[in-house]
């Protein structure tokens, strides 16, 4: 199938953040996407990071302290934001994929997220109190 | 009684930067808002250019951004979004290439459709409740199959999804909300295996429903209740089945 | 069964690898942040942790799924771009590399670390 591609094609990706045209779908994509893009940055250095074992305690135990700082901890919540946005928002995308839950997506996406707030909640509760 | 309305109206022209004008028109009561577009070209500017046809939701030609949000300005009022003297701000589709103000290229689009055999018109739907439509003008019965009649469709074409369609926005290829159901639609009429296998070969791209992301952008915009979203999970459960012996 | 072709494939991946992330990234983000005293374990600590031949079954399978979903899924964003098919191809390909050195490099790794604590008495054992 031969198509006449229209020419204005530079930076089109650039409309998602018209963000008078978002409702709940729009919001979810951008919010996978967002998120995607941030755990396979996070994926990369944290590999880096576990390199640091190599080294054996005398390298790897001052980092740890570090990483124990409030600061730190402050960062594995958002972390764990990320990966539940995402990991949830991917059970929508699954299951609605496979045809469960069609025509329920945006309550679907809207409970998820709720046991995605709460599980934050839980999770950093435990980070910083644990 | 009659509404002044300001509109602030998207103008294009392919040798000159985009910009917005304003047009106070004043139009009915009851008007919609492509009533209003017409008052804007009548009273300020013969130059407007901007689509219709039906003025009543069943050609698809009319659709632009009212607010950002994308409608069929034919059938939505005026009324709807007056905000006290706020312009409301007209806006052509998104995801097509610009012909002019609120103009847009849809041969893009339409070649997709095409593609996936929802053609404008076809020799089916030539029966009502069972009975074929002889339409009495000395039509032999039997070459009313033959006879092409008006499809009897749900979608209008008017590219409404795909102007909302978040993957549409970064790539032209994607195969797109209307075609995808139309495919889905083609595929439950037909019985003819090598015709579904070149449907569903269509569907199973990276550029078909694989490629979408699952917004919904598409079913929540539909003037038509298409359900496009639908569709294309429907699409993939098919290809499951087809692919995997498992599933519809 | 027909062969499936690569983009049914794709997706189909993508939710499995995300279904089982779901499970294994759990799994590990328990036993990192939650489980691990302080929060996060010390060397001895991710020592005796990696003894347990089961945890690096674990590890690795969570690794091998995390990559092919992060590498599924830059392949998406990527070919959401509109590439041509030439770059789609080499998109495709060069992901493909990314994600067998990604493997490789964690297995490397779970070995260094032992092997900084003696892997001889590690597989001695
Ligand atoms: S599916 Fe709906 S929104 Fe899309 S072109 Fe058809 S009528 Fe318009």
């Amino acid at each position: 199938m031969k198509l006449s591609l229209p020419e204005n094609q530079k930076l089109r990706f650039l409309r998602w953040f018209d963000f008078r045209s978002w409702r709940v779908g729009m919001l979810a994509y951008i919010l996978n996407r967002v998120t995607a893009i941030g755990l396979v940055v996070y994926l990369y250095l944290h590999l880096v990071v576990l390199s640091i074992l190599t080294g054996g305690p005398t390298q790897w135990d001052p980092f740890v302290a570090l990483a124990r700082s409030p600061f730190f901890l402050a960062l594995d919540v958002i972390l764990l934001a990320g990966i539940l946005i995402h990991g949830l928002n991917g059970v929508r995308v699954t299951l609605t994929g496979v045809g469960v839950g069609v025509g329920a997506q945006k309550t679907l996406f809207a409970a998820l997220m709720l046991v995605g707030a709460v599980l934050l909640l839980a999770g950093a509760w435990k980070i910083f109190m644990g | 009684m009659a509404l002044n309305v300001t509109l602030r109206m998207f103008r294009y022209r392919p040798d000159q930067s985009a910009r917005y004008d304003m047009f106070k028109v004043t139009v009915p009561d009851a008007a919609n808002v492509l009533d209003a577009i017409e008052q804007a070209w009548a009273q300020h500017d013969r130059a407007l250019m901007f689509r219709h046809a039906c003025h009543h939701a069943s050609c698809g030609t009319c659709a632009v951004r009212v607010n950002g949000r994308e409608v069929l300005p034919c059938i939505v009022p005026v009324k709807k979004y007056l905000d006290g003297d706020k312009p409301l701000t007209i806006e052509p589709l998104k995801n097509f290439s610009l012909v002019g103000d609120l103009v847009v290229d849809v041969a893009n689009f339409f070649q997709k459709q095409a593609a996936s055999g929802l053609v404008i018109t076809r020799p089916t739907e030539n029966k009502l409740e069972g009975k074929p439509i002889a339409y009495d003008q000395g039509l032999d019965p039997a070459s009313v199959e033959t006879v092409p009649f008006n499809r009897f469709e749900n979608c209008i074409e008017c590219g409404i999804c795909l102007s909302a369609c978040p993957t549409m926005a970064a790539s032209v290829k994607f195969f797109g909300p209307a075609s995808l159901a139309a495919l889905e639609r083609e595929l439950d009429k037909t019985t003819d295996p090598q015709r579904r296998a070149r449907l569903l070969e269509l569907a199973d791209d990276e550029q078909g429903v694989w490629r979408c992301h699952s917004a919904w952008e598409c079913t929540e915009t539909c003037p038509q209740n298409v359900r496009p979203a639908e569709a294309i999970m429907a699409l993939r459960r098919r290809i499951f089945a087809q692919r995997f012996g498992f599933g519809k | 069964m027909q062969n499936p072709k690569r983009s049914t494939l794709g997706w189909f991946w993508q939710a499995v690898t995300g279904a089982l992330l779901l499970l294994l990234l759990g799994v590990h983000f328990i036993a990192h942040h939650f489980i691990a005293a302080g929060g996060l374990r010390d060397f001895n600590q991710v020592i005796a942790y990696l003894g347990n031949p089961i945890i690096i079954a674990l590890e690795l399978a969570f690794l091998v799924a995390v990559t092919i979903h992060a590498m599924l899924g830059a392949r998406s964003i990527l070919f959401d771009l509109g590439l041509s098919a030439q770059w789609e191809r080499r998109v495709t390909r060069g992901l493909t590399v990314v994600g067998v050195i990604t493997v490789l490099y964690g297995i490397w790794l779970i070995y260094a670390i032992l092997g900084a604590n003696s892997a001889v008495a590690f597989w001695a054992r």
